[in-house]
C-alpha cells in the first residue's frame, strides 16, 4: 500500500514513530511512520526500522486473533516504514489514571492484566507496556496500542519483562502502591493466562526487578 | 565550607565547596590498572590509602590559610567495599578530630548533583553512565525514580572490559573512543532494548568474538559505540516522551564520550528539551561531586553519627531521599 497518496494530519510525535490521522473510508485511520533517527548510524537505523515495521504489524494481527483489544491493520507501506491501522478514540491511560476514582482504577488494572494475559497466552509479548500505550475509550474496555517492540515469545523471561515494565510504569509515573496495584493486574492476568503461565511470569517479573543495579538481596 | 571525600573505586578525591556550592578546591588521584588487567579492589584500595593524606592536605589548602570545613561528607556507596572503607575511615577520623558532623553521600546521586550544578539543570531527565551505573532517572516525590537501566553490565563495564581484552590502555572508554574515530564500518552486533531497559552483555560477547576472529579493532570499536550508544539513546528517547521533561542531563564517566553526548543531545533537542551535559572535567569520579552533594544533604539536615556511619557497596540510586531536587 502506498501511504504517500494519503492525506496526513499530524497526530502525535512518539519516541520512534510519527503518527498521522487520515481517512481511509469507511475508516478513520492512523498512519504510523517510523522516521529516520539522526542519532543512529544510517545503516543500523534502516535495518531496525524495517524489521520493527514488519514485526509490529504481524504482532497486532496475532494479538487481535488472541482476543486482545488492539487497532486493526488496514495496510502496510514498507518503503516508508509505515503501518496504516484503525484509529482508536479515547484518553491515554497515562493522563487519566491519576484522576480516576479508586474503584474504576482497580477495575482498569484488572482488565489490563486480562488483556496482557491474552497476549501472553498467544505467545506475544508487547515489549513496551507503559500507561502511555493504553487507550481508554469512553465507557469501554481499554485498548492496548503500539506493538512496536512486540516479539513472538513464550519465554517466561519475556513475559516477565512485560509485567515488570507495566509495574514500573505504575510506580514510577503514577506513584501507585506497588503491591496492591499489581495484585489487581495479576488477578486479571490469571483469568486470561491460567495459573501455570501466571506463576512463571510473575516469578520472572520479580526476578527481573531485582536484577537492577545494587539490590541488597540478590 | 564543606569537605567531600570520594573513595568508591579507582579515585581518591577531596574537595572544598563554599556555602553557595562553588568549588574552591578539587584534588583527585586515580589508580590506573596495568594494560590488559582490570582494577583489583585491593590494589585500588592500597592506592587510595597511599595518596589519601596528600590529596586531603592539598584540598584543604586555601589561598592564604587552611580551610576549616563545617562538615565532612564521604562516599558511602555504591562501590568497591575495600575502597569505600578507606574513605569512610578517614572521614570518620577527620570528623571526630575536627568535631564536625559527618554526612553520608550516595556516589550516583552525587554525580547527578554536581552535573546539575555545573550544567545548570533544575529538574532533568537524568542519564547516568559510568562504570557503576547505566540508568535513566527522574525525580518524583523526594526520590530519583529509575525509568530505565541496564539489566546486566553497565556501559562503563562494556567499554572497560572490551578495552582490557583488546589490550587497550586504561581508561578503556577513552581508548575505545579514539580507536573508533579511525573507522566508519559497521559490523553486526546485537541491539537489545527491552522497553526502557538495555542489556550489554550479549554485545560484549559478540564484540569479543569479532576481536578473536581478527576483525579490525577500529571497526569493532566504532561498532560498539554506534550500537551500544544508540540503544541507550533510544531508551532515553522513550523515557523522555513518557516523562515529558524539558531538560536532559548526562553525567558520569562515560558522559565524557563525545559521540554519546552528541547522540543524547540530538534526542533532547528533537523533543524540545534542553541538553545539559556535565562538563568533561567533572564527568569522572571526583571529590567535588561528594562535596557538592554532601553540602546539599547537610543543608537538608542529613548527618550521621560516627558509630552509626556505614558503607554500602550496593546502594541503589532510588533508595535514598533527595529532598533538595528540583533545584531552584
Amino acid at each position: 500500500m502506498d501511504s504517500s497518496t494519503l492525506e496526513l494530519h499530524p497526530l502525535h510525535k512518539g519516541a520512534e514513530a510519527d503518527l498521522f490521522l487520515s481517512e481511509l473510508p469507511p475508516w478513520k485511520a492512523v498512519v504510523k511512520r517510523r522516521v529516520r533517527k539522526a542519532y543512529r548510524n544510517e545503516e543500523l537505523d534502516a535495518k531496525i526500522r524495517k524489521e520493527r515495521t514488519v514485526r509490529e504489524s504481524s504482532a497486532i494481527r496475532d494479538a487481535k486473533i488472541a482476543g486482545a483489544r488492539t487497532p486493526s491493520i488496514l495496510g502496510l507501506d514498507l518503503e516508508r516504514c509505515s503501518i496504516i491501522m484503525t484509529f482508536v478514540e479515547g484518553a491515554v491511560a497515562r493522563d487519566a489514571i491519576d484522576t480516576m476514582s479508586n474503584s474504576s482504577r482497580l477495575t482498569l488494572l484488572k482488565e489490563l492484566g486480562r488483556q496482557v494475559g491474552f497476549l501472553h497466552s498467544a505467545g506475544i509479548v508487547h515489549g513496551d507496556l507503559t500507561t502511555s500505550n493504553i487507550i481508554l475509550p469512553d465507557g469501554a474496555r481499554p485498548f492496548i496500542i503500539d506493538f512496536g517492540m512486540a516479539t513472538k515469545s513464550s519465554e517466561p523471561e519475556d513475559r516477565g519483562t512485560d509485567l515488570h515494565l507495566l509495574q514500573r510504569s505504575l510506580i514510577a509515573t503514577h506513584a501507585l502502591d506497588a503491591t496492591s496495584s499489581f495484585k489487581r493486574v495479576a488477578k486479571g492476568y490469571r483469568e486470561a493466562a491460567g495459573p501455570e503461565t501466571t506463576r512463571s511470569s510473575l516469578r520472572k517479573a520479580a526476578e527481573i526487578a531485582r536484577r537492577g543495579r545494587y539490590f541488597a538481596i540478590r | 565550607m564543606f569537605l567531600g571525600i570520594e573513595s568508591t573505586a579507582h579515585t581518591f578525591g577531596a574537595s572544598i565547596v563554599d556555602d553557595q556550592g562553588r568549588i574552591l578546591t578539587n584534588v583527585n588521584s586515580t589508580y590506573r590498572a596495568p594494560t590488559g588487567i582490570g582494577i583489583h579492589p585491593r590494589k585500588a584500595a592500597e592506592h587510595l590509602n597511599d595518596v589519601s593524606s596528600s590529596v586531603i592536605e592539598k584540598a584543604l589548602q586555601g589561598p592564604e590559610a587552611k580551610f576549616l570545613p563545617d562538615a565532612v561528607g564521604y562516599s558511602a556507596g555504591p562501590g568497591l567495599g575495600p575502597c569505600l572503607r578507606i574513605g569512610a575511615t578517614i572521614s570518620r577520623a577527620l570528623a571526630l578530630y575536627m568535631d564536625k558532623p559527618l554526612v553520608p553521600v550516595h556516589h550516583g546521586v552525587a554525580h547527578l548533583d554536581l552535573a546539575m550544578a555545573a550544567g545548570h539543570s533544575h529538574d532533568p531527565l537524568a542519564v547516568l553512565v559510568s562504570g557503576g551505573h547505566t540508568a535513566i532517572a527522574v525525580h518524583l516525590n523526594r526520590r530519583w525514580r529509575i525509568y530505565g537501566e541496564t539489566e546486566d553490565i553497565t556501559l562503563g563495564n562494556l567499554l572497560d572490559m572490551f578495552a582490557r581484552e583488546a589490550k587497550l590502555p586504561s581508561p578503556g572508554g577513552v581508548a575505545v573512543e579514539s580507536k573508533a574515530k579511525e573507522s566508519s564500518t559497521l559490523l553486526p552486533l546485537p541491539y537489545t532494548v527491552k522497553g526502557n531497559d538495555v542489556a550489554y552483555s550479549g554485545l560484549l560477547t559478540a564484540a569479543l568474538r569479532l576481536l578473536n576472529e581478527g576483525r579490525s579493532l577500529a571497526d569493532i570499536c566504532f561498532s560498539i559505540q554506534e550500537v551500544s550508544f544508540a540503544m541507550l539513546a533510544e531508551a532515553v528517547e522513550r523515557s523522555l516522551v513518557q516523562t515529558r521533561k524539558s531538560e536532559v542531563l548526562i553525567a558520569g564517566g562515560v558522559a565524557a564520550n563525545h559521540r554519546l553526548r552528541e547522540m543524547i543531545q540530538m534526542v533532547a533537542e528533537d523533543h524540545g528539551a534542553t541538553f545539559h551535559p556535565v562538563p568533561v572535567e567533572y564527568s569522572g569520579d571526583c571529590g567535588a561531586q561528594i562535596a557538592c552533594s554532601g553540602r546539599l544533604a547537610f543543608e537538608s539536615g542529613i548527618t550521621i553519627s560516627v558509630p552509626e556511619s556505614f558503607v554500602n557497596p550496593r546502594w541503589r540510586l532510588d533508595e535514598i531521599d533527595v529532598p533538595w531536587i528540583p533545584r531552584p
